[in-house]
């Protein structure tokens, strides 16, 4: 009895002391071989419980100013990869765009924009163009071109993607509408050539323009949170008194990508806007998925962790939908598919190897991550473990209806970690796709997904009752033909007692008028 | 006693069908049983416990694994009596009629609806879709609501009170409630502090020995 009850508190302990470290997360710097650094990561689970996982990704290598051959390299404020492997980063202290490839060899520096031809490109006044504290970078595959965000400059100057000679500047649209400045921020360009443009600290939106540079629009919703406080004084406030109050904007965005549908998607760190993660149609409302067992937030708000939630600076998206989300309140990487399943999560801030001080853009290179930090100063290139390789493919196969090789895939993210909810529902779905409903069914229970658990089951009772539909007919029908018959009975006897009933009154009659 | 059993059960049904009639032959004929009740009362805090594990996984989202079915059981039960006991206290103060008898059979006998509806909802449950789970929780509500008609019609009828001063007494019964768990808590605290430092004076005086 001692022995059990010592060995209920030891598990007490046990269990506090992973609650102690999933609210800590403690990030050990693990390289095992000199050369790579192994993340702790995690995931949540249904209940909101942090549950260690292997980190999809390891650091590969570092990219800094040993790399610059002698060029300064003040701060990597974004990036950007090209599909032929080439890593575009932006110093906006410098004024540069440094591009390099993947060995983190420096390929091209520039600050004085030439043309193609290779000479000092000049505008209409006859000044040479020189970036001027840009922000952000876009790499557009279809036209072969680079649009860089001169912000200090209050244009777009865009740039041949081979040869990196000036194709042309938009400058400030003459026709722009709204209190918005353009100072533009974060751009990205979608299949139809139509530039997006982040202004920071913009409340109208993201603008949109034509390739020419026209502008054509504000685009994007980003709606705020009002408190249920909020809303109770300025129900019962004068009009007087709500032209004095402070008016409620809507959040900026602050940073867009195109996933590979096309679509754009933004997020926001503002800590008043109701959503972090914007996924735009082309009315400009948030269609993002959010199927998984936890929003698309970060880390999960719980009573135990007092800490802020996650900001996230930027977003890079795959193909097949899975997306990274940078988050640079922790130092985090948090990795969702298209349904919003949280896949992994992993990194911290700090200053050993692989650590982040202050992240801010992040890009996909084929299936590597690239992440900057403009304190560091370093470029981070993050190769995929045999688990996230064994994920990243599983979510690939699945979104274009690979089943099976989705299945061998899941499978193996499951030897690697059999806490993982995410890869239990991926193997569900694949055998729901195959019309197993019952090994979909425990699959999905294992990954505690009742959305898809109630698909499968429906399916599961459907192939059900079809093969019992004999034994139900029979029973229905007997039961029909039970209750058809006692009526039937039930109306002979009354009939059989109301004429015995006559009788008796007949025979009754008859004795009273003999008497 | 084979007839007074079945005229109990039978009074028992007339409860959930004609409330005031039945609380009004219970309260001042003797036709409640206060052994069924506290039986009613056991049985529910069980089903609490079977609803908590085995109501259908597409609306159950309870953790199971970290399930206590003693605790499930002594709050359920022990929140009811703790319930029973305030609601006595407060109308005691304010001039109600009923004694704890009649409270435990009105709360018990009330609570017989959403059992009725607990074991419709953890049978069905297993055999639903999530487009089908509408349907019951539509109809685990209208138990719910049967069961709040029935301890309001109860209180009532046993206390000799309207409407309006049964609905006061509710909710002084949950502020008398929460004083008693005050109580309670400060109790053991206190007891707690005075055993340690009645342990600690014995451990003291083995050293010095």
């Amino acid at each position: 009895m001692k022995k059990k009850m010592r060995n209920r508190f030891g598990a007490l302990i046990a269990g506090f002391g992973c609650l102690a470290c999933a609210v800590l997360l403690p990030m050990q710097a693990l390289a095992s071989d000199g050369s790579s650094y192994v993340y702790d990561g995690y995931t949540y689970d249904f209940y909101g419980n942090a549950k260690e996982s292997p980190a999809m990704f390891q650091l590969e290598r570092t990219i800094s100013a040993e790399n610059m051959n002698g060029v300064a390299l003040s701060s990597v404020d974004d990036v950007c990869t090209s599909k032929d492997g080439r890593i575009f980063t932006i110093d906006t202290t410098e004024s540069r765009m440094n591009v390099f490839d993947v060995g983190g060899n420096l390929l091209f520096t520039t600050k004085l924009v030439r043309t193609v031809d290779g000479a000092i490109a000049l505008d209409e006044n006859g000044n040479q163009i020189m970036l001027n504290a840009p922000e952000g970078v876009f790499v557009h595959e279809k036209e072969q071109e680079i649009y860089i965000a001169d912000t200090g400059n209050k244009r777009i100057v865009v740039l041949d993607l081979a040869t990196y000679g000036l194709l042309r500047i938009i400058n400030a649209p003459e026709e722009l509408a709204g209190v918005t400045q353009f100072v533009p921020s974060k751009i990205a360009v979608d299949l139809a050539d139509r530039i997006y443009v982040v202004v920071q600290s913009s409340y109208e939106g993201i603008l949109e323009l034509t390739r020419d540079g026209e502008f054509s629009g504000y685009y994007g919703v980003n709606t705020p949170m009002v408190s249920l406080t909020d809303y109770f004084w300025k129900s019962i406030a004068s009009d007087e008194q709500k032209a004095q109050m402070a008016k409620v904007y809507a959040p900026a965005f602050n940073n867009i990508t195109l996933d590979g549908e096309g679509f754009v998607m933004a997020v926001t760190y503002d800590s008043s806007a109701a959503d972090m993660v914007f996924r735009l149609n082309s009315k400009g409302e948030n269609v993002l998925r959010m199927e998984g067992n936890t929003p698309v937030i970060g880390d999960v708000w719980n009573l135990s962790s007092t800490d802020a939630g996650s900001q996230f600076v930027d977003i890079a998206v795959t193909d097949f939908g899975t997306y990274a989300l940078l988050d640079r309140n922790k130092g985090r990487i948090f990795l969702y598919n298209f349904d919003g399943e949280l896949l992994n999560a992993f990194g911290s801030r700090g200053n050993l190897k692989g650590e982040f001080k202050s992240p801010t853009s992040i890009a996909w290179l084929g299936d590597r991550l690239v992440i900057t930090d403009d304190i560091l100063n370093y470029i981070y290139i993050l190769t995929p473990t045999a688990f996230g390789r064994a994920v990243l493919e599983g979510n690939e196969s699945y979104y274009f209806g690979d089943w099976d090789s989705a299945l061998v895939s899941f499978k193996q993210a499951l030897d690697l970690n059999a806490n993982y909810e995410a890869a239990y529902s991926g193997i569900g779905k694949n055998y729901l796709m195959k019309e197993d409903y019952k090994t979909a069914m425990y699959y999905f229970k294992m990954g505690n997904n009742r959305v898809f658990y109630s698909k499968a089951y429906n399916g599961f009772r459907g192939e059900w009752l079809e093969s019992h539909f004999a034994i139900i007919m029979i029973l229905f029908i007997i039961l029909v033909a039970a209750v058809i018959g006692s009526e039937v009975r039930y109306h002979k006897q009354s009939k059989v007692k109301a004429k015995a009933a006559v009788a008796i009154l007949n025979s009754r009659q008859g004795r009273a008028e003999e008497e | 006693m084979k007839e007074t059993m079945k005229e109990k059960l039978f009074y028992l049904g007339r409860a959930i069908c004609h409330p005031f009639d039945a609380f009004y032959e219970i309260r001042f004929r003797g036709k409640g049983s206060a052994g069924l009740a506290v039986l009613i009362l056991l049985v529910f805090g069980v089903l609490q416990c079977v609803s908590y594990q085995y109501t259908g996984f597409i609306i159950n989202t309870n953790d199971l694994a970290s399930m206590n079915s003693i605790s499930i059981f002594l709050t359920w039960v022990l929140g009811l009596v703790l319930f029973i006991v305030s609601n006595w206290s407060v109308t005691t103060l304010l001039n109600g009629k009923g004694n704890m008898t009649d409270i435990l059979t009105v709360v018990s006998y009330s609570l017989v609806p959403v059992t009725c509806t607990l074991i419709f909802q953890v049978f069905a449950s297993n055999f639903i879709i999530a487009e089908e789970a509408m349907i019951v929780y539509v109809i685990t509500g209208v138990g719910f609501v049967w069961t709040i008609f029935m301890l309001l019609a109860g209180l009532c009828v046993i206390h000799e009170y309207g409407f309006g001063k049964t609905v006061v007494s509710i909710f002084l019964t949950f502020v008398a409630a929460a004083i008693i768990m005050f109580l309670g808590i400060l109790f053991f605290t206190l007891i707690e502090q005075m055993v340690l430092f009645i342990v600690s004076v014995g451990r003291e005086f083995m050293r010095r020995l």
